[in-house]
């Protein structure tokens, strides 16, 4: 066994941790990051979905969720965490969430303080509006559609530099045109003498007398590796950082360890047109429609090459050989819903098992917005609409388990709540009981946001860092 | 199964594994997805990992003008002119 010192200790090196390992370090902390997963490298990135699925995605993309209907629920795993293939999309928190976090939660934000973080992520991940030009074809066709409609909507902001729309996002980025933590924040932190160890698994938080000590991991070659730290940020992401509360026997005081778990439970149609389209030339999200925003309804542009599209079209056999071949003519566009389910995560033997059902409300938002993304498509001048259910059913009579779903932006397992009854952090991100442990991933946030909340996280960790260094955040 | 494919199924978590490796040969012909069409759900999954093993193959993308080598290419000769990571 050997044991590293530290001022702080980072579990995770995706959007919370990432930020986390960089900013302390800069601040003058001696930080070490454990990280489970490989660190990637944009040379050993193919355009190939099953094989990157295979390399970039926990269990290789296909972590499904247990319930009515079951749900695709891809995660990215490695250095840079989800933020290395997701599409870039970046929204500040909605400032209705903020007001719902603090009627609901008692969580006081600093409006000016977040706006800093907010300003300061952004500037760190050149966060700027897709050109219309670099959207593609896909967005124009939306777009046509929206304006034909009058229904609110725009070009997507994300953290791009320098992208040549190669239409992989989720599949790694082969220009590094996209921000992701691993070729931002990892970097910066690295450069401050921060410690990063990937391949790293973290078993188990130290706590002695209700205060941290540090982490218990498991290094590469399988031998065991302490890490001494007065303080310990949590930051393995919505399905795994409860689980790690959990066998560490911290967090569960309030009984919400775990629950609350929220989605962006999402499906898209596909839509056959007369012009040439060609989806992968162009940023595959790049365009939004928020229209129906108010209801939890939010329908974004995906695109990605055959392979992708092939895996989604919701036809069979020769209907759907013959579709494919019109790829070029393919448009596509997704439908997200602001879920009221709530779920939960568990663990059997060594791996997290996540329950959820969709409820009763939430079928209600898909079956209207199908019933609208069709509406949208046709407006645009499709000839022929692929919703995702089965032959013969109409979007008014889908059922839950009629619905093909994946589903992104896993939250709130380990909510944020300034009452110690009643969540796992206070509004600080600090562990309710347990003195120098912090959480700072998608698991702290309470309930959806209704965008895409990676800035949120961001912005979060960033927060904590300034009040861990006890400095202010600059402007 | 083209080695790709495999690589995907062999990433995932184990009990699916097994399921994808034992139905997949179902889900290519058309009386094998009439009985995977039996199981909810299963018909949609297993047809969409052989649809997406099928069009990954690099003749058959190119074929739809999708050339994922090309691509590669491009990023590399960029990353390699800009300094990008």
């Amino acid at each position: 066994m050997s044991t590293i010192y530290a001022d702080a200790c980072v579990i995770g090196a995706g959007a919370g941790g990432a930020v986390l390992a960089a900013e302390l370090a800069e601040g003058g902390a001696k930080v070490v990051v454990l990280e489970q997963g490989p660190e990637h490298r944009a040379d050993d990135f193919t355009a190939r979905p099953p094989q990157m699925l295979a390399r970039l995605y926990r269990d290789g993309g296909q972590t499904v969720t247990l319930g009515n209907p079951p749900v695709a629920l891809p995660l990215g795993r490695g250095i840079g965490g989800t933020t290395l293939v997701n599409s870039g999309t970046c929204f500040r928190t909605p400032a209705h969430v903020l007001e719902r976090w603090r009627r609901e939660r008692g969580i006081e934000l600093d409006d000016v303080l977040l706006d800093r973080c907010f300003a300061r992520v952004e500037r760190s991940l050149s966060v700027s509006e897709v050109e219309p030009e670099l959207a593609g074809r896909n967005a124009a066709v939306v777009r046509r559609g929206a304006e034909r409609l009058g229904w609110s909507h725009g070009y997507l902001k994300r953290n791009a530099k320098g992208c040549v729309a190669s239409g992989v996002c989720a599949f790694g980025c082969p220009t590094s045109a996209k921000q992701h933590t691993g070729i931002t924040y990892i970097p910066r932190a690295r450069a401050a003498g921060a410690q990063i160890l990937s391949g790293t698994d973290a078993r188990r938080v130290l706590v002695a007398r209700r205060r941290v000590r540090g982490v218990v991991t498991r290094a590469p070659d399988g031998s065991r590796l302490d890490v001494k730290a007065p303080r310990v940020v949590v930051a393995a992401g919505t399905i795994h950082t409860p689980l790690l509360l959990r066998s560490s026997g911290v967090g569960s005081g309030s009984g919400q360890l775990g629950r609350n778990l929220s989605l962006h439970p999402a499906t898209a149609a596909i839509a056959r047109m007369d012009e040439e389209i060609d989806m992968a030339r162009g940023v595959p999200q790049s365009f939004y429609v928020d229209e129906f925003a108010t209801e939890g309804i939010m329908f974004e542009t995906i695109a990605g090459p055959p392979a992708y599209v092939a895996m989604s079209l919701p036809l069979n056999g020769r209907r759907h050989a013959e579709v494919m071949s019109s790829y070029p003519q393919l448009a596509q566009l997704g439908l997200m819903v602001s879920d009221r389910s709530g779920g939960s995560v568990h663990r059997v033997g060594r791996r997290p098992v996540i329950r959820y059902d969709l409820a009763a409300e939430d079928l209600e938002k898909f079956r209207s917005g199908l019933t609208r993304l069709e509406r949208l498509l046709r407006a645009a001048g499709a000839r022929e609409v692929y919703l995702p259910l089965p032959g013969g059913v109409t979007p008014e009579r889908a059922r839950a388990q009629d619905l093909r779903l994946m589903a992104f932006h896993p939250l709130g397992t380990a909510r944020a709540d300034a009452r110690p009854d009643r969540g796992v952090v206070d509004g600080g991100l600090a562990v309710h009981g347990v003195a120098g442990l912090y959480v700072a991933d998608g698991s702290v946030v309470p309930g959806a946001l209704g965008v895409n909340p990676q800035l949120t996280i961001m912005a979060l960790a960033t927060r904590l860092a300034f009040d861990l260094l006890e400095a202010p955040c600059p402007s | 199964m083209s080695a790709s494919l495999d690589e995907f199924v062999a990433a995932g978590p184990w009990p699916l594994r097994v399921v994808i490796r034992a139905l997949l040969p179902l889900a290519r012909r058309p009386r094998g997805r009439a009985l995977l069409r039996l199981v909810t759900g299963a018909d949609q999954a297993l047809g969409g990992v052989a649809a997406m093993g099928y069009y990954d193959q690099p003749d058959v993308a190119r074929r739809l003008g999708w050339d994922a080598d090309a691509v590669i290419a491009r990023g590399r000769a960029l990353r390699r002119e800009e300094g990008r990571p």
